[in-house]
């Protein structure tokens, strides 16, 4: 086919999905039908034909697992909220570091930040811990944006820290880059921005009174530790299992970890909780959010199928260098938005190869991008984990707002990101090695 | 209710449009004939029981010369997304003589990921090469294992034996599940049978084929482990020499575990190579993943990449076709045989097959026969 005849389908294709979410934007649809819109617009001006179906269909199984992983995790949360679980050990908190503020901050800090760490998903470390953390953080006196906007970056940052670093992982497999080397120039920016994360929006924290909060959160009187903590004996275990035995251990995958997390705890206090209505309010309530990981499945399926995803690539990579450093900070966490995973596909695969063959240190530049991709996930369309983050910590106001608590941290990450992006051979050090 | 009625049937209308492609794709039967040298074709099961009856138990075509001599395993299709391997491997069964030694050839390794595309990717569930009698057609498929042939992925996946830790996504590739797991996953199954097979048979040589992207550096290559290397360097130059393109030489990383030229020569006596010839569909810059792209190579916005210089390969408006790739192939594995029967006499591998040069003159399509035409006897379903 003529070149000229391609880039006019290609941007007519891109042309009619913009123009699809903005009409469905206009009619006040909800943003997974606006992007179904985009995709269906994409597809059929496209040239998908009737062959549309099947790509909505294979695309919407691009993020299976993570859609899984949201019900199944929410759903053991959710069980042991209702059993009084998650009460009793905010008090338990409370109790032990009412009067460290600072310690108590870094203490949540890296509670977050261990199951996503784990994992490598953000969206795991707010539906796990985000409640309980949020009831510390407001039990210190911060206000519900801020502690979102607390549980979303240190969330961020625990997808990002090693040892399960998915952007990184899915960049590697698509650039044949071994994942070696990452440990420390993930762990160390992490732990430092973390660290001013809950250190500056923590600013303001008071030491707790503890009569004072204790008072205000219910909880079972007769409630017993082990129905907690047996629950997270067992995630733990199931977690690590995997990695201490890795050739003998079964590979259960994490919808089901969770899934097996969630009957313990329901086995534990069978009589406290309804596990037919916890399980439908799980699931109505984590609708629009599995929605929108379907769908973005679908879209990246169909921006492949019509070419949309490689021109949007082919522009950024032949984009003088100069540039592309400039465009970094804002594609990767936009890219993060619109596709979740897939920006590290779209864009970490090209960009890898490029600065590899620059002569630069690939290993401390993808370091670099992890760090600024979750940051996307509180941006639109998704913003998939910001809107988890909001809905956990209770913030009722504007989505906005919480997006402008979140800037200092943002730019501080953005600028370390950069830094390594920019510098990875001076700071190849990190890695350790010879 | 009469909504939900509504968008029950919606629903079924849906799943049904959407899933008979896939169902179809996943039942198509590809048709190879077998030529004059293959004296048996059987399932890889035969080298390790557990794999029999699964997805995975491919066949593999045994090929004669009348003289013994070497036992080379040409594998085509670890990723089943990068067509030129298997359609080389279709080409090598129905037309290659084999003078002196034994070849044994697996057109589909990774046969599940032939049964369906990869989510997110696409791509078209099929792809043809334009013959005299019409067009041959090809399953279009993943790199990796389907989901449905092996799910849950682990969080991560732990490389057997060294433990090193790779993306999830590698737990179904079976370029990263070398030397393979008797009670692993289906992929680690998979590797651990051939690696059984080039045991058992006193396998000398092993040749996976691939694709790669023209924005990536290991591509246009022979990809091999030290050992393997002055039988890699011979063919490099002999082939720029006589067939005039370039094939360099790319050493295996020995920190990167589970990868066919890495584990084969660790964990055998075979010599390993890894054929990497350039499929501009793999790349993410290109426009729509077509059928047209798969089999011409050719893409306007990798153009633009090739002005930037951003490109490992040459390229140009007349792209990368299955011709050029399937001839490289053809062209570098007859050198490669020709610079190991030099320097080991007791094992010299002979063949006959087109070169490069004649299969861009002809076509790949002029050499597959119809199957309709030929002795029902010859002809096997992959």
């Amino acid at each position: 086919m003529d070149a000229g005849l391609i880039y006019t389908q290609t941007i007519l294709a891109g042309v009619a999905m913009i123009a699809a979410y903005i009409v469905g934007k206009i009619f006040k649809l909800k943003t997974e039908i606006c992007l179904l819109l985009t995709v269906i617009a994409g597809g059929l001006v496209g040239g998908a034909g009737l062959d549309l179906f099947r790509h909505m269909a294979e695309g919407s199984a691009t993020f299976l697992d993570i859609a899984l992983i949201f019900v199944f995790a929410t759903l053991f949360m959710n069980i042991l909220k209702e059993s009084g679980g998650i009460n009793f050990l905010v008090k338990k908190i409370i109790s032990g570091f009412h009067n460290k503020k600072i310690l108590l901050l870094i203490l949540l800090m890296i509670i977050i930040l261990i199951p996503g760490a784990l994992t490598g998903a953000g969206s795991i470390s707010v539906l796990v811990v985000g409640g309980t953390v949020a009831a510390a953080l407001n039990a210190m006196g911060l206000t519900k944006k801020r502690t979102a906007a607390i549980i979303f970056i240190v969330a961020g940052l625990s997808a990002a820290c090693p040892p399960v670093n998915v952007w990184a992982m899915m960049t590697c497999a698509g650039t044949a880059i071994p994942y070696v080397g990452f440990t420390f120039p993930l762990l160390i920016p992490v732990l430092i921005t973390g660290l001013f994360t809950v250190l500056f929006l923590g600013r303001g924290a008071k030491n707790i009174d503890k009569e004072a909060a204790l008072s205000e959160i219910e909880s079972p009187k007769d409630y017993k530790s082990y129905k907690i903590i047996l629950p997270f004996v067992l995630l733990i275990a199931l977690l690590m299992a995997s990695r201490i035995w890795p050739f003998d251990f079964p590979v259960l995958g994490l919808p089901l970890v969770f899934a097996i997390c969630a009957f313990f705890a329901w086995i534990l206090d069978a009589k406290a909780v309804n596990i037919v209505k916890i399980t439908k309010k799980t699931v109505e309530d984590l609708t629009p959010l599995v929605a929108t990981t379907i769908v973005v499945g679908m879209l990246l399926q169909i921006m492949s199928m019509n070419g949309t995803r490689g021109l949007i690539s082919m522009l950024i990579v032949t984009a003088p260098v100069a540039v592309i450093f400039i465009m970094i900070p804002f594609v990767i966490p936009i890219s993060e938005g619109v596709l979740t995973y897939g920006g590290a596909m779209v864009f970490g695969i090209p960009l890898i190869w490029m600065f590899n063959s620059m002569g630069l240190n690939p290993v401390i530049i993808l370091a670099g991008l992890s760090l600024m991709w979750p940051l996307g996930d509180a941006l639109p369309p998704t913003a998939l984990i910001g809107r988890l983050t909001v809905s956990t910590a209770g913030y009722e106001g504007k989505y906005s707002s919480f997006l402008k608590e979140c800037i200092v941290p943002w730019v501080v990450i953005t600028v370390v990101g950069m830094i390594m992006v920019l510098f990875s051979n001076q700071l190849s050090f990190l890695m350790f090695t010879n | 209710m009469k909504s939900k009625i509504i968008l029950i049937v919606a629903l079924v209308v849906f799943m049904i449009l959407a899933g008979m492609p896939l169902y179809q794709q996943r039942n198509f039967e590809e048709k190879i004939i077998t030529g004059d040298s293959v004296v048996d074709v059987f399932k890889l099961s035969k080298y390790f029981e557990p794999l029999e009856g699964t997805v995975q138990d491919t066949n593999v075509y045994e090929l004669k010369g009348e003289e013994p001599g070497g036992k080379v395993l040409i594998i085509a299709g670890t990723h089943e997304n990068e067509p030129s391997a298997m359609t080389f491997a279709f080409f090598m069964v129905e037309n290659m003589k084999v003078d002196k030694g034994t070849i044994y050839i697996i057109p589909h390794f990774n046969r599940s990921g032939s049964l369906g595309t990869q989510a997110g990717g696409g791509f078209p569930l099929y792809y043809d090469i334009d013959t005299e009698w019409g067009e041959k057609v090809f399953r279009f498929g993943d790199r990796g294992l389907q989901p449905l042939d092996q799910w849950p992925d682990p969080d991560v996946y732990v490389h057997y034996p060294e433990g090193q830790l790779l993306s999830y996504i590698d737990s179904r590739n079976t370029n990263r599940t070398w030397p393979g797991k008797a009670n692993g996953t289906l992929a680690e199954q998979t590797t651990y049978a051939a690696m059984q097979m080039i045991e058992d048979e006193d396998i000398d040589i092993v040749i996976d084929l691939h694709e790669a992207e023209t924005m990536y550096p290991v591509t246009n290559c022979i990809v091999v482990p030290e050992k393997s290397k002055p039988y890699a360097i011979g063919t490099s130059l002999f082939v720029k020499g006589r067939e005039g393109f370039e094939n360099h030489v790319e050493p295996s990383p020995t920190g990167y575990r589970g990868l066919s030229h890495r584990e084969i020569g660790d964990y055998s006596d075979a010599y390993p190579f890894l054929f990497e010839s350039p499929g501009a569909h793999l790349d993410q810059i290109t426009a729509g993943k077509t059928v047209d792209l798969i089999v011409s190579g050719i893409d306007p916005f990798i153009m633009e990449a090739e002005k930037k210089g951003l490109l490992f390969v040459p390229y140009d408006e007349n792209g990368f076709s299955m011709d050029r790739r399937v001839g490289q192939h053809s062209s570098v594995f007859q050198e490669l045989m020709s610079q190991w029967s030099k320097k080991n006499k007791d094992k010299e591998v002979i063949v006959e097959v087109p070169k490069y040069a004649d299969i861009v003159e002809n076509g790949l399509g002029y050499y597959f026969k119809n199957p309709d035409e030929v002795d029902e006897d010859l002809v096997y379903i992959e």
